[in-house]
């Protein structure tokens, strides 16, 4: 995922460290150890690897991450520069640092050995090319869905040759992908630029980031379908999970809400829900202007801040009945320790 | 270890035989094989393994990769993605697998579907065929005409030479070479051809036989190379040397790594390449921007 997105909205908050002590210690204990187990994996382990890789220099100029297939080798990109270019500072990003699901060691080591010779321009003139391409083919989309037709139209617009669309690693996929990282964007923008959340009681805030967020996808309502079946393939499913993750994780934390702990994985989860659900309901209204999917996720919004407060009453009675419980299986044991005893002893005189 | 130090005795063995050539070597010299000869040389040797080698091509080819090089043939059209309207160069293509496979993908029953969506694509896929060596474009053209491809006017068989194409600039939306790069003189020549003839977006694609780096997975096939293959030449089409080179070749090629090194020093962008069975063949994939 685009890691540029994290490091452009860490630049400009403040709580630079409140964030990075959700990667380390949610409740900023030192008695709490969070296991691997638990460790959020995807956006704060980006925004600690921007920020290793970034340093000091940063475009805002978004990314495109480029899974690839795990036989496949990516070759430093050094070699796609002629000897004669002398490398642009410490500004490039590798991709393949990155990302977990890196190829063999050897290439491992020789990008590790490479990047601070890597020059920004070559690379990302094939990747700023493949992202215009993607630009381009959005607008054919609700013609021609989410499909290769629709990448083929896109890059003649560019006027590049379509073969272009062959060497997109999972072409539809990745058009899909590019719309979700663009509406994230997007969402952060209008963020950045001044929505007015203060009025607002946090339920209410959720609800209305989740709005601007579907609303985005009205253009595409007659395709998404279609999208959201290339999303669920076993392939895509990695790359899909991770943006709506960072997604939700982008919501809360507009929000405002300091998670802590556990909290922050209920939280995370229970939005997901949210919006999953939402998105899938808007797929079959037929109201004006999605009145009824508006009503539905407000509904939905506040049954999850209800959840959180009947999770609490759970907790407590759950507790109750344990200690109830424990009293009288206790008493229960004794019982059964004390009559053994005696009838072992009784028996033992035989 | 025995292997290899057999395989290499063997290989100085035929340097001594040729060794009236290896006297005649001046500053511009290169392998033919195991061989050094001289680089005019080095194109008319070539010519003539294929001109023995034509007729049974196809045949050797299933005997020596078990079958296997119609899936790397698959595998490299799968990458190339071809649409409808394009225009491809199949280089070094004598017998015309790939081009075949091109032809298929672009006018299978669900593109066709699809492609009354799609206006732009009235223009014909053109999909250009061309070797250097006649014989091979005629067992091609023999091929073409027993699957009803005869008169089609898609396919076009052009004789010609990778290392000076015949076609304009900027003009092929796509370039494949498979089996065919290890045998120009000049592979320098025939990449910068390569990007001459590639349009801005057009994709540049490898098949070759390559390098293999697993330990125990080398010796094997460095034997199957040497002991299996030049009797299979022998046996199946009655010639010994022609085989021989063959496997030669294929140990003088450049390494994956150089040579996507050389594909990216010939101005192509995002190099990959993909290894299939362990290294014996990879495919190399490059953008032209």
């Amino acid at each position: 995922y685009s890691i540029s997105i994290d490091h452009y909205r860490l630049s400009r908050q403040a709580g630079i460290n409140q964030r990075k002590k959700l990667f380390y210690f949610p409740r900023g204990n030192d008695l709490i150890h969070v296991s691997p187990k638990l460790n959020p994996l995807t956006p704060a382990m980006f925004r600690t690897a921007a920020r290793r890789l970034l340093g000091a220099g940063f475009t805002t100029s978004r990314l495109l991450r480029l899974p690839k297939p795990r036989p496949t080798t990516i070759i430093p990109y050094s070699y796609c520069t002629s000897s004669t270019e002398s490398p642009i500072g410490n500004q490039s990003v590798n991709p393949n640092q990155s990302d977990p699901t890196a190829t063999s060691s050897s290439t491992a080591r020789e990008e590790g050995h490479r990047r601070d010779e890597n020059s920004r321009k070559p690379r990302a003139e094939f990747e700023e090319e493949q992202a215009r391409v993607l630009a381009a083919s959005l607008r054919h989309v609700p013609r021609l869905g989410w499909t290769e037709e629709a990448m083929i139209a896109g890059s003649r617009d560019v006027g590049v040759s379509p073969s272009i669309v062959g060497s997109f690693s999972r072409k539809e996929a990745a058009l899909v992908e590019y719309f979700m990282d663009d509406c994230l964007q997007l969402l952060i923008d209008r963020v950045d630029s001044g929505l007015d959340l203060q009025n607002l009681i946090p339920s209410e805030r959720v609800s209305k980031l989740v709005r601007i967020r579907l609303e985005m996808q009205i253009p595409y309502m007659s395709k998404w379908p279609q999208a959201l079946s290339i999303q669920a393939h076993p392939v895509n499913v990695p790359t899909s999970f991770k943006q709506r993750a960072m997604l939700v994780d982008e919501i809360w934390d507009t929000v405002g809400d300091g998670a802590s702990d556990l909290d922050w994985y209920v939280k995370r989860t229970v939005l997901g829900g949210v919006y999953s659900t939402t998105e899938i309901y808007m797929l079959t209204d037929n109201s004006p202007e999605y009145r009824d999917t508006w009503a539905f996720l407000d509904d939905r919004v506040k049954d999850a801040f209800d959840l959180k407060k009947s999770i609490q009453e759970a907790k407590y009675f759950a507790q109750d009945i344990g200690a109830g419980v424990g009293k009288s299986f206790q008493g229960l044991m004794n019982g059964v320790m004390q009559t053994m005893s005696t009838r072992g002893g009784r028996s033992s005189a035989f | 270890m025995a292997l290899r130090s057999i395989s290499r005795r063997f290989g100085s063995r035929v340097l001594s035989y040729r060794s009236s050539s290896v006297a005649s070597l001046h500053s511009h010299a290169t392998s033919f094989g195991f061989q050094q000869v001289k680089e005019e040389e080095k194109s008319k040797l070539v010519g003539n393994v294929f001109s023995n080698v034509a007729s049974s091509y196809d045949i050797m080819n299933d005997v020596m990769s078990g079958g296997l090089h119609r899936l790397w043939k698959e595998r490299l059209v799968g990458k190339l993605s071809p649409f409808a309207g394009m225009k491809h160069l199949d280089v070094a293509g004598g017998t015309g697998d790939v081009a075949f496979r091109i032809f298929d993908a672009v006018n299978s029953v669900k593109r066709r579907a699809l492609r009354k969506v799609d206006e732009d694509s009235l223009e014909e896929t053109q999909i250009y065929v061309c070797d250097i060596n006649p014989n091979m474009l005629n067992v091609g053209k023999q091929r073409a005409a027993e699957r009803g491809l005869g008169d089609n006017k898609s396919l076009v068989w052009v004789e010609g030479d990778a290392e000076a194409l015949s076609f304009d600039d900027n003009s092929m939306d796509g370039y494949t070479i498979a089996f065919g790069i290890r045998n120009v003189t000049h592979i320098e020549k025939a990449l910068a051809e390569a990007y001459r003839v590639l349009k801005r977006g057009g994709r540049f694609l490898c098949l070759e036989l390559s390098h293999v780096d697993i330990p125990v997975f080398k010796d094997v096939y460095d034997l199957y190379s040497f002991k299996v293959i030049p009797n299979l030449g022998e046996l199946i089409a009655g010639d010994r040397e022609s085989y021989q080179y063959l496997v030669e070749s294929i140990r003088r090629f450049p390494p994956q790594e150089k040579f996507a090194t050389m594909i990216a020093d010939a101005g192509f962008e995002k190099v990959e390449y993909e290894n299939l069975v362990g290294g014996v063949v990879a495919i190399h994939s490059a953008i032209k921007l």
